[in-house]
Parts: C-alpha cells; sequence; structure tokens
C-alpha cells in the first residue's frame, strides 16, 4: 500500500520528464535527424534565451509573483546593447548596460508589487506596456544594425563544439539551482510564495524578498536581451514579442506552481528543454506551425492539470 | 442616484479627454491666434476659416509604428506633407482594427478633409471608411486596400502589388536556381492580409517550374528575425534546401544567421530594410524586393491634394513599382 | 522585579475606529496568563502591538524585563524574546517541517543553509513533543492538528521568554491538547511566561494562572483563575450576567424527515455511516479532529462523489450528485468555513443573504431588490445580525455576525433540514447564544437541524441525540439522558486505543 502510493507520487513528481523522454524517443524513431548531434546543438541553442528567462521568471513565481514585462524588456536591452555594441566600447560595456537596465525595469515592478501592493499582472502588464514603447523610442521604431563582429560572435562562436549561448545558460542555471537550494536566501524565496504572511510573521523582510525576486528577472531579461541581439545580429524594438508567455509556460510545465511556493530547478530546465524539442521536432517534421501553436497549447493545458492532480491526490 | 450620473459624466469627460489628447499629439496645433506672424502655414488650423483659407487638414493611419517599413512611410509621408504644405496628423492604429475604425471616426469629427490609412483589416474597415467618405471626407487606401473599396466610396489606393512582390522575388529565386531545387518558405503571421498576397505571387510562379520542390510546408514565423532563425536551424539538420523564400526581411535575416554567411542557399526577402541591406552586404542573404512603403504614402498624399483641390486622377490605382535589390545594387538604396 | 512584560495605558485607534482605549497588561514570569474577552475586544490588536506588526499610538509603554521595548516587526520582537502562534495562520505548506521550523532564522554554515543541523534540531525538538513525524515530511502530508504543533515547536524553539498563543488549541485533538499542556508547564518551569488566548473556558480553568479580561477594547480588569468562576468571567466578558450559557427549547418530536443510510465516501474518508433524523430534533455529530464529520455531510450534500449509499428526504428517495439536487429537496447545509464557502466577503449584506434563494426574489423573472431589500430586513431582524445596514459589506461585521448571515441565506430558502458544520468556531459567546436560541426556534417550527461540533459541552448542552464518528467510521450514539463527557469521548476514541 505504502510502496505503491510513493511510487505514485515519484511518478507524478517527475511526470513532466516521463513526458519529455517520450518525445524524444517517438522524434527519434519519426525522424531520426532529430538525435544529430547538430541537431541537439540546435536545441541548445534555441533553449538558451527561453532558458534563462524562465529562470529568472522561476524566481518571481516561486516567490508568489508573475512577470508580464520580461519580453520587453528582452527587446528594450537588445536595442540598448545593439546600440552600444558597435564597437565604439568594449564589450562589456552594452553586457553590463543591458543588465543593469533590466534590473532596473524589475525594480521598478517588485516596489510597484511589494510596496505599492499592486497585483502583479497588473504591474508588470504596466511595464510590458511601457518598456515596449521605451524600446521603439530608444530605437524609433527601426531595428539597429550594425553591431560589431566580435559582439555577434558572442552568440556564433562556441566551444568545443558546444555553442557560447548555452553556455552562458548553464551557468545561469548552477547559480540560480544553488541561490535556490543552498542559500538563506532561496529559502526565503520559497516561504514568501508558500506563505507571505507566515513569512512576514516569521521575521523575514518579505518586501525586500519580493523586490529581488523581480530585480533577479530582470537582471536575466537583460542579459537575454544582450545575447538576442548577438544571436539575430540585428537589436529589433518588436523582437521578444510573447516571451514572457515562453518563460511562464517553461516554468508551470516543468512543476512551479503559479500559487507559488512550489518549483524545482530541474523542473524548469525540462520544461524549457520540453518547449524547445516541441517547436524544433515539430520544425524537423515540417509539420505547419499552426498544428505547432495546437500541441504547444496543449501540452501545457496537460503539464498543469496534472500538476493540481497530482496536488489534490496528495492532499 | 446622482452620484451615479456624476460619476458618468465624469467618466465621459475623462475619455473624451484622452481621445482628444491622444489624437491631437502628432498634430503642429499651437494655439497660435495670438502670433499671426507665424512662418509656416501648416500651423493655422484652429481658427477653421474653412478649406480654402488654411492648408488641407490630412490625417495618415498607419498600422503600427514598429518596424522599419512602416517608419519609412511615417518619414516620407511627413516629407511629402511639407513640401505641399499640407498640415498633416499621423496616428498609428497598434495593429488593432477597432482602435483604428475610433480614429477614422474621431478624424471625421475632427474636420479632415482626406484620411489616409493602411487598413488593419481588409472587411473590418470597409464600413468605417464607407462612412467617413459619405460624410465628404476624401478617403485613401495605402499599402493595401479595404475589400471592394471603390463600392466604399474609398477615393483612390496607392499600393505596392504584394502578388506582384512575391512574383518578383520567386521569380529571381528560380532564375538563380535555374528552375530546379529544393525550397522552403517562412511567411508572416498566418491571417495576414499582405503575407497571403505575397504567397500567392509565389505559387504564381512556381506553377511555372515543376522542378523546384517545397521539401517542408511553409512556417509562420510571424515577421520574427529570432523565430525564423531557430526554425531554420532545426530546417537545416534535417532537409537539404537550396533556397529559403521569406516574406519580409526580418524573417530572411533570421534565415540568413541560420545560415551563416556565404552558404550557398539562395535566402531572399521582401521590403528592403536597413537589416535586410545589411544582411545582403555581408553574404548572409542573397537578395530583396524593395517595396517602397515611403513613396506609396506620398503618392497617397499627392492624390489626396489633388482631390481636394478639386482636380481629377488619371487612375484612381496608384502602383507602386517594386525593384530587386542584391548585392550588385544594395549601395544605391541605402 | 515582578513582571517580565508590562503595557502600561496602551491605546491603538484605526480610521474611525478606537482599537484600544488606554489598556494594560501585566505578565509574571513563569505563569500562564489568559487574554479574555469577545471578539472585537482587542486582544488581538493588543498583542499585534506587541509583536511589532502594528504600531501603537503615541503615549503608554511598554517594559520587557523592566526595560523599555518597542519592536518595529516580528524580527525584532522574536530577537527579543517574545513569540506569538497565530490563530488563523496556516504553516507553509509546501515547506518540510524542519524548514518550516527555521524559517526566517536559518541555520547557517559557510554563509549558506546547514540542512543537517537543522533536521536534527528539528528531529529532537519533534520528539520533546511527543510528535511522530520526520522532520523531511512536508507539511502539505500533514494533519491540521500536527501542523499546529509544528508552529508551536517553532515558536518554542526560539527560547522566547514570552510565548503568544491564540487559539492553540483550535484545530487539535485532545491527545495532542494534553501534551501541548505538558509542554506549557515545562516551559512554565523555566521561567517562560505564556500568554493564551483561548474561547473555551475549560481550558482556561484548567491550564491558567490568571485571566485578564477586555471589552470593546477597554481593560476591564484581571484575577487569579481561582478566584473566579465561569459565570463571573462571562459577566466580565459580556458586561451583563449570562446565567444559561447553552439554552435548549423544548419542541415536539415528529416523523423522521431525512435518513443517510450507509454512506461511503468514493474516497473512503467514510465508509459506511448511517443517520437519521426527525422533525423538531436537533442531531449532533461528535467525534474528534479528522473524524470524517465534515466529510460526512460534504458527501451527503453532494460536494464529494459518494461510492455507496441512500438519502432519503421526507421518505422519498433522493440521488445526490450535486449540491443542487439536495438543496431542492429543502436541505441546507452551513459549511465549516464560513469564509471560504460561505459567504461573498466583499459583498454587502442583502447580497449575500440573497444569494441561495434568488429565485424567491424574482418578479417576470427579473432580481426584484425591493423584495430582496424586504427579505434582507427580515432576517437582520430576525437573527438580530449587528449590522448598521443592510449594504455593509459582510468582511467588516463580526465572525459571530458573519456566521448569522450564512444561516439567513439558507433560512430564507425555507429549507426543513439544515446541517450545520462547526456554526459556532470562533465567535463569542452572545452570538453563540444567539445562535443556539435560533436553532431551538427552528425545530419549534417542525424543522430538522444536524449540528457538528467539537465542543462536546455545547453538543450536550443543545443536542437530543448524539452520533459520534471516529476514523471515518460510525462509532455509536447517545440519547440525552444518557449524555456524558466520558462516555462521548470514549466513542470518539474507540478505534483509535
Amino acid at each position: 500500500m505504502k510502496e505503491t502510493k510513493r511510487t505514485k507520487e515519484l511518478i507524478s513528481e517527475y511526470f513532466i520528464f516521463v513526458i519529455f523522454i517520450a518525445l524524444v524517443v517517438v522524434l527519434t524513431c519519426l525522424k531520426p535527424s532529430f538525435i544529430q548531434p547538430g541537431n541537439l546543438v540546435n536545441i541548445l541553442k534555441q533553449a538558451s534565451i527561453n532558458g534563462i528567462l524562465a529562470f529568472g521568471m522561476m524566481f518571481v513565481i516561486i516567490a508568489g509573483g508573475f512577470d508580464m514585462s520580461v519580453g520587453s524588456t528582452v527587446a528594450f536591452t537588445g536595442v540598448l546593447a545593439a546600440m552600444l555594441g558597435q564597437g565604439q566600447y568594449p564589450l562589456i560595456v552594452p553586457l553590463i548596460v543591458a543588465m543593469l537596465a533590466g534590473l532596473a525595469v524589475g525594480v521598478v515592478n517588485g516596489v510597484g508589487v511589494a510596496v505599492g501592493d499592486l497585483p502583479p499582472f497588473i504591474m508588470t502588464l504596466g511595464t510590458m506596456t511601457a518598456v515596449r514603447g521605451l524600446a521603439l523610442l530608444i530605437s524609433n521604431g527601426k531595428p539597429v544594425i550594425g553591431i560589431s563582429a566580435e559582439y555577434k560572435a558572442v552568440a556564433a562562436s562556441s566551444i568545443f563544439g558546444i555553442p557560447m549561448l548555452s553556455i552562458f545558460l548553464v551557468a545561469i542555471i548552477a547559480i540560480c539551482s544553488f541561490v535556490l537550494a543552498k542559500t538563506v536566501y532561496g529559502r526565503r524565496v520559497y516561504a514568501c510564495g508558500g506563505n507571505l504572511l507566515a513569512a512576514r510573521v516569521s521575521g523575514i523582510n518579505t518586501t525586500r524578498i519580493r523586490i529581488s525576486t523581480f530585480a533577479i528577472a530582470g537582471l536575466l531579461a537583460g542579459l537575454s536581451g544582450f545575447l538576442m541581439t548577438s544571436r539575430v545580429t540585428i537589436g529589433q524594438p518588436n523582437a521578444a514579442e510573447s516571451y514572457e508567455m515562453d518563460a511562464i509556460t517553461a516554468c508551470v510545465v516543468g512543476g512551479v506552481s503559479m500559487s507559488g511556493g512550489v518549483g524545482k530547478p530541474w523542473g524548469v530546465v525540462v520544461g524549457c528543454l520540453l518547449i524547445t524539442v516541441i517547436a524544433n521536432g515539430l520544425d524537423i517534421m515540417g509539420v505547419s506551425s499552426h498544428w505547432q501553436k495546437i500541441v504547444k497549447g496543449a501540452i501545457i493545458v496537460l503539464a498543469v492539470l496534472l500538476d493540481i492532480k497530482g496536488k489534490s491526490k496528495k492532499n | 442616484m446622482n452620484k451615479k450620473k456624476f460619476l458618468a459624466m465624469l467618466l465621459a469627460c475623462v475619455m473624451l479627454l484622452a481621445v482628444a489628447t491622444g489624437c491631437g499629439n502628432n498634430s503642429t496645433t499651437p494655439p497660435v491666434d495670438s502670433a499671426p506672424a507665424g512662418d509656416d502655414a501648416g500651423s493655422d488650423a484652429a481658427s477653421d476659416t474653412g478649406s480654402n483659407g488654411g492648408a488641407y487638414k490630412v490625417a495618415l493611419i498607419q498600422q503600427h509604428q514598429t518596424n522599419a517599413f512602416q517608419i519609412a512611410v511615417t518619414e516620407a509621408a511627413e516629407a511629402k506633407a511639407a513640401e505641399l504644405g499640407v498640415e498633416l496628423k499621423i496616428l498609428s492604429a497598434d495593429q488593432d482594427a477597432a482602435t483604428q475604425i475610433s480614429q477614422i471616426e474621431q478624424c471625421v469629427t475632427e474636420g479632415y478633409q482626406a484620411i489616409l490609412f493602411e487598413p488593419v483589416d481588409p472587411d473590418g474597415l470597409r464600413d468605417a471608411a464607407k462612412n467617413a467618405a459619405d460624410a465628404g471626407v476624401v478617403v485613401i487606401n495605402i499599402i493595401s486596400a479595404c475589400t471592394d473599396w471603390e463600392g466604399a466610396g474609398i477615393a483612390a489606393v496607392s499600393y505596392g502589388n504584394n502578388v506582384k512582390a512575391g512574383e518578383t522575388e520567386m521569380q529571381q529565386v528560380a532564375d538563380l536556381l535555374n528552375g530546379k531545387g529544393n525550397i522552403a518558405i517562412l511567411t508572416g503571421p498566418s491571417a495576414d492580409a499582405g503575407g497571403l498576397q505575397r504567397m500567392e505571387g509565389y505559387e504564381n510562379i512556381l506553377a511555372n517550374y515543376p522542378d523546384i520542390v517545397q521539401v517542408v510546408s511553409p512556417a509562420d514565423c510571424a515577421w520574427d528575425t529570432a523565430q525564423a532563425q531557430a526554425t531554420v536551424e532545426s530546417w537545416l539538420s534535417a532537409y537539404d534546401l537550396d533556397a529559403i523564400i521569406c516574406e519580409n526581411d526580418g524573417m530572411a535575416v533570421g534565415a540568413g544567421n541560420a545560415a551563416g554567411a556565404n552558404s550557398g542557399i539562395i535566402i531572399s526577402g521582401v521590403d528592403g530594410t536597413p537589416d535586410g541591406f545589411e544582411a545582403i552586404k555581408d553574404g548572409r542573404i542573397t537578395g530583396t524586393v524593395s517595396q517602397n512603403g515611403g513613396a506609396m504614402a506620398a503618392n497617397g498624399i499627392e492624390a489626396a491634394v489633388t482631390l481636394l483641390s478639386g482636380g481629377t486622377l488619371e487612375t484612381n490605382v496608384l502602383v507602386t513599382d517594386n525593384t530587386w535589390i542584391d548585392a550588385s545594387n544594395v549601395a544605391d538604396y541605402e | 522585579m515582578e513582571y517580565v512584560l508590562e503595557m502600561k495605558n496602551i491605546s491603538k485607534t484605526f480610521p474611525g475606529v478606537v482599537a484600544l482605549d488606554h489598556v494594560q497588561l501585566q505578565v509574571k514570569p513563569g505563569e500562564v496568563h489568559a487574554l479574555m474577552g469577545e471578539n472585537g475586544a482587542g486582544k488581538s490588536t493588543l498583542m499585534k502591538i506587541l509583536m511589532g506588526i502594528y504600531t501603537k499610538d503615541p503615549g503608554g509603554e511598554i517594559l520587557f524585563d523592566g526595560k523599555p521595548y518597542h519592536a518595529a516587526n516580528p524580527k525584532e520582537a522574536m530577537d527579543t524574546g517574545i513569540a506569538m502562534i497565530h490563530q488563523e495562520l496556516n504553516p507553509i505548506l509546501d515547506m518540510t517541517v524542519y524548514e518550516n521550523i527555521f524559517v526566517g532564522r536559518e541555520l547557517k554554515k559557510n554563509g549558506l543553509v546547514d540542512k543537517k543541523a537543522e533536521i536534527e534540531e528539528a528531529q529532537k525538538l519533534i520528539e520533546e513533543c511527543g510528535l511522530h513525524v520526520s522532520p523531511r515530511e512536508t507539511l502539505r502530508n500533514l494533519t491540521v492538528a500536527q501542523c499546529q504543533l509544528i508552529e508551536i515547536i517553532k515558536a518554542i524553539s526560539i527560547n522566547a521568554k514570552v510565548i503568544i498563543m491564540d487559539e492553540p488549541t483550535a484545530a487539535i485533538t485532545e491527545r495532542e491538547v494534553g501534551l501541548l499542556f505538558e509542554h506549557i508547564h515545562r516551559l512554565t518551569e523555566k521561567g517562560v511566561a505564556i500568554i493564551y488566548i483561548s474561547h473555551r473556558m475549560a481550558e482556561i480553568f484548567s491550564i491558567c494562572d490568571r485571566v485578564s479580561v477586555y471589552r470593546d477594547g477597554q481593560y476591564i480588569g484581571t484575577d487569579s483563575t481561582a478566584n473566579l468562576d465561569e459565570t463571573q468571567l462571562i459577566k466580565m466578558m459580556v458586561g451583563r450576567e449570562i446565567t444559561d450559557v447553552y439554552p435548549k427549547l423544548d419542541a415536539e418530536l415528529g416523523e423522521v424527515i431525512f435518513e443517510a443510510k450507509n454512506i461511503v465516501r468514493a474516497d473512503q474518508k467514510v465508509r459506511d455511516v448511517s443517520l437519521a433524523v426527525r422533525r423538531g430534533e436537533i442531531l449532533g455529530i461528535g467525534g474528534l479532529v479528522g473524524a470524517g464529520r465534515s466529510e460526512l455531510v460534504e458527501g451527503i450534500f453532494g460536494m464529494q462523489p459518494l461510492s455507496g449509499g441512500e438519502i432519503y428526504v421526507k421518505g422519498k428517495k433522493v440521488k445526490v450528485l450535486s449540491p443542487q439536487d439536495i438543496i431542492k429537496e429543502g436541505v441546507a447545509l452551513i459549511t465549516e468555513d464560513r469564509k471560504v464557502t460561505g459567504l461573498n466577503l466583499s459583498g454587502s449584506v442583502n447580497d449575500n443573504i440573497a444569494m441561495v434563494a434568488i429565485k424567491k426574489l424574482l418578479t417576470h423573472g427579473l432580481y426584484n431588490k425591493r423584495k430582496a431589500l424586504s427579505a434582507s430586513r427580515e432576517y437582520i431582524d430576525k437573527l438580530n445580525i449587528k449590522t448598521p445596514s443592510g449594504n455593509q459589506i459582510v468582511g467588516n461585521l463580526s465572525g459571530g455576525n458573519q456566521q448569522k448571515v450564512v444561516i439567513a441565506k439558507w433560512l430564507l430558502n425555507e429549507p426543513d433540514v439544515i446541517i450545520l458544520d462547526e456554526p459556532t468556531r470562533g465567535i463569542d459567546v452572545a452570538a453563540k447564544r444567539d445562535i443556539y436560541l435560533l436553532l431551538g426556534d427552528l425545530v419549534r417550527q417542525g424543522k430538522a437541524v444536524i449540528m457538528i461540533s467539537s465542543e462536546i459541552p455545547e453538543l450536550m448542552g443543545i443536542c437530543d441525540r448524539i452520533v459520534v464518528m471516529c476514523e471515518g467510521n460510525y462509532s455509536g450514539e447517545v440519547k440525552r439522558e444518557d449524555f456524558s463527557q466520558e462516555r462521548i469521548m470514549t466513542l470518539a476514541s474507540a478505534i483509535k486505543v
């Protein structure tokens, strides 16, 4: 009795991993070129930017928040980085500026939510629109071209066959996982999302924690913006449309609970890979993009459904 | 009860105010009654003494203002308006049909004599255009046209023919392939009218070339560079492609990034935007069909002025030609 | 030094309301000091000031260990040596036991969380409390009582000199109450002072040394529990004498109007329970927390699927697939958690009362506001709901009045069988009494009442018969003439031993 219950729990907890493996097997059978090293490198590259965003989003959602503005922030910081990355400054300048700009957006979000007591959805919907406007404003609505060869090389190069972009992703994953699992700060992020009031009366400065999670999301959106520009070689003010949705999807599919307090970094990694693999696999098979949308939508709903069912069973 | 009425009125006032300021932000109408020595005739419309006394009041409502093509439209329209001494107000509908309808209504109310607009939706905007035309306003479509535009009282259309642009692009690619090869197509948002017309152009040409094969179904990359880049990366690991035809330059740049410079794959776009030109120069993409959006807007304004001053048009369909731009002539267009 | 904590002349004004008016409190080291008062008396406000959640109005002073004390937030209060177990505060359900115990003051090694030390320490604390759970277990998997104990362990573990316990026994079983009291004794022996807030008279007299009473933001007095009896204490709290705490009105018993036979819930939380109630009868359902009482009535009411059993209303068999099926037959269920399932807290009293019986308030198929208003006015009077007007937002009413609104909402539908789940939890003495009288009045009209309660004296006071459940099973039934606390407790824990 107890044994089977435990197994069931394990399956429900790692279900998304099972789905992922199954999907990989099916795709490999249908189209052997899927598993070629070249394509695996593609998947890594394609997962990177969404992955970095998803990890920022993970902090926000675990702490009980929600951030709609990361897509716009990617565009804004991407344009900034493109304007500064024409070779006139060392490459570190656009990187730092992009990350600081992202951080600033995040702090504004965090202050609005934690101090102004606005619902995260409303606050970040506001910044989402405003920051998109900012991106259009500084670029005058046009793509910013002419970034330096050195800057282009950031995303295009690879080390021992591993694309540079995914090295960034792995570093972010490592840092974020460590922070969440091992540090006091990480523990308190979970506490805030699990029960804000309980965290507050336990003596946690919940305002600071919540602001910081939005700041992290903003910072990582800034990094993504920098990398995005390097990858597409132009800074586009209308880029990264609805990237926040992909990031949220990766989190939710990976088992991060929208009500806060729950979520494991490995889950987000799988969630993010799953989304990328769906898109990549369907592209490879030449499935029309209309079907891709349907499949993606179905997977999101299914994953969350399992998440809820799994929890109510435990209760 | 009274409180509710008061609130309702207050709300109405606020909304009116918002509309007024929202619409007015692009027009140049400082209240300069006390300064009759104004240097520019275009800024003196507040007195509204009749159409002959001041400059013509013309409104241009763009679909949106968030890409290079649309910005070129804005700039060319402003230049043309200055040249002809027209008071021009430019609005953006932000891709929303409802917004565009209200903007048209608002412009009619504000007494604009001509309204130029690119319909966000060819069917949805037809009635709004007809109402404006019935109210005596000269209505002109630019870039694309409403369904049965003549029936709706629209005086003229000024567009580059999207079908023709698609034909030009595919013909160039077919020539470069010597009529034989594997191709793939990247499209804009699936329901976009302009994209569908370009696709029609592709199909017209492909009908003549049985040896050119589409090996995958067209992918909707929503005009987005990053999305196009990811899709093409995936494709290249599974298919042998000789050419990738894209419905705009942004996606062509993405495809070019995925393939790399001088990859041997023919990659083409439509629009002729700066990012496209840059990619042509460094060999990531092969060429693009320039859709001269600026010229479309400028021709539209010219037509409006002709009609307002009592003249007639030779033809009410103004087609702006498209040109194939590749490494050989890109320098002329920057 | 006589007092470990002294609060003098404390006032707190919220916009438009004086919550505390120059009140005081003196707590000696090593004593259990009860705070008594009806809801709204100001006890919680006073404690929140102590914890730094609220700031007191200027003037007045707080001395802790003889020194002036001020806490800007709970952390400062805890660092100084004051901890609080909150009444309505749920722990962090998705965290483990040890994480909950150390949240906010994590043990560190090299700047990182020292998981191993936390687990060891937690294990020790849990064992001391006689609890049998693993420190690594997630709280979501524990019972409500176990969670409550974890909260208590957490407060104890910070080595506070003063621990505030707000209704600590509201959700735990008798056995666990015993363990808690043992622990309180151990703490007081060490000189720790406990400030104990509870509505349960029996607990106050069994464990507290002294009691301070507050009413409507005023300080009434402090006395040793040895000098007081229940009636005197109630008089201090209510301001008038209430001799009969459990008024029982006589009613004539009629035919069986409602019967549930062999109810089995699909999730096995209730197994083979039967009960029947007659017109004019108040039937109690007793048992420990977690005995399956709420689960039983939720099953009967169609809120959770049943896998077996039959339900008869007025002799007619009813197939219940959803609450509508049984509401139609004239059965009402007033649920346990009024804030979650009973009320629209941001709606007005009128709107809430109109919620269930909306069909009775229609004219030609449209909502008739005048009808609704007159109906709501009628019930506000009948149930003695204390509200400035029918337009008042329900969330602003006191617990007792909220409960009355829930009852009014159902009564408007004119049910014949009324099921109430813990109708008097967390409401004050006067409001409780109103509700007992109301129930008596209902059975006099020939209706039947089924009431779940965890307070045995309450069940014994007003019920004609008590069905007792234990671990999801029917464990026995006691008639009024045979009522005794021991008898009911034995049945409630029958299978447990």
